[in-house]
């Protein structure tokens, strides 16, 4: 066990085990971590869930997060000298521009720190400018 | 725009892919719609965005409307791109009007296409040298900086964005080599072209 930085669309410190191909971390975490938890029915968020037939996921009391984003189709990158591990977004949250349903969902500080979301905005038409400084 | 058309059920919403908000505010001097902090560049993975500035049209029930293109909304950026924002300003109008969008759903699919597993390692690459640079570990972001230009050498939200994170100018010599290279590679763009 060793304290890891997981950086997914936040900054996350835990204990946690790298072992090999599998990354070890407590089973109460995952939801605060990834949004997403394992139930019966498979791993969920809100009502959705994505079914597993994956034994590898729950290790004892420990859920492996290698298993955990493999089964989301989540990029994820590990650096086990820095004990630094980046999450990206599940497959389903990486909208096609066309694909029935609504644009992924996300939430941002703005300029004062407070947290915005899209749906905030939902019954307008949004204009959505990505920008930066550079 | 946001002003002439906020009484419509319409709102811009601006993201900026940056990391620090004192840099940010003076460009969102007198604007009135949300400007928004992202630092992770979230949106560069959700909607497979490769360069900004960029605009999507996300109508009523956040459902996408128009994909991700080239359309500026100041003339800021016209000089060196030769792009006229006034055209994009008309098409938005008139879907903010009549719901009209100036696309066919192929001509959508076709210019955006699903970031590639390279692209999206790319992106946590990124991610992971900046929290290193954040967090003084000088030697290994540079590392994790240096292998996410290598996955994805045309990718602006990636090797651009990098520039100021190291110390260089993102307007200077650095960029214009990263533009020259990526021209030679036919100017890759995921996204609907001006």
């Amino acid at each position: 066990m060793t304290t890891l930085t997981i950086i997914t669309d936040t900054e996350h410190r835990l204990g946690a085990a790298i072992d090999g191909d599998q990354v070890l971390v407590p089973e109460g975490t995952l939801v605060d971590l990834i949004g997403w938890e394992l139930k019966p029915e498979g791993l969920c968020r809100g009502d959705v869930c994505v079914p597993v037939r994956d034994s590898r996921i729950a290790v004892g009391d420990s859920i492996d997060l290698a298993a955990v984003t493999e089964a989301l189709g989540a990029p994820v990158v590990v650096d086990a000298v820095e004990r630094l591990i980046a999450i990206g977004q599940a497959a389903i949250d990486r909208r096609q521009p066309h694909d029935v349903g609504t644009a992924a969902p996300f939430t941002l500080p703005d300029l004062d720190g407070v947290d915005r979301t899209l749906a905030e905005w939902r019954g307008r038409k949004k204009l959505l400018v990505a920008f930066a400084s550079w | 725009m946001h002003d002439e058309l906020a009484g419509s059920g319409f709102t811009i919403v601006a993201v900026a892919f940056d990391d620090d908000p004192a840099v940010v505010r003076p460009l969102a001097e007198g604007i009135t719609f949300p400007v928004l902090i992202d630092r992770e560049h979230l949106l560069s993975e959700l909607y497979a965005i490769t360069n900004v500035p960029t605009v999507l049209w996300i109508d009523e029930d956040d459902r996408i409307a128009r994909p991700n293109g080239v359309a500026f909304g100041t003339d800021m950026f016209a000089d060196f791109t030769g792009v006229d924002s006034e055209i994009h300003k008309e098409a938005v109008r008139r879907w903010v009007s009549t719901g009209e969008v100036d696309l066919a759903d192929d001509e959508a699919r076709a210019a955006v296409v699903p970031l590639s597993a390279v692209a999206l390692e790319a992106r946590l690459e990124f991610r992971m040298a900046a929290f290193l640079r954040r967090d003084d570990r000088a030697e290994a972001a540079a590392a994790h900086f240096a292998r996410a230009v290598e996955l994805a050498p045309h990718d602006f939200t990636i090797r651009r964005a990098a520039m100021p994170l190291q110390g260089t100018d993102p307007f200077g010599e650095e960029f214009f080599a990263m533009y020259e290279q990526w021209q030679a590679a036919g100017a890759p763009y995921n996204g609907l072209p001006a």
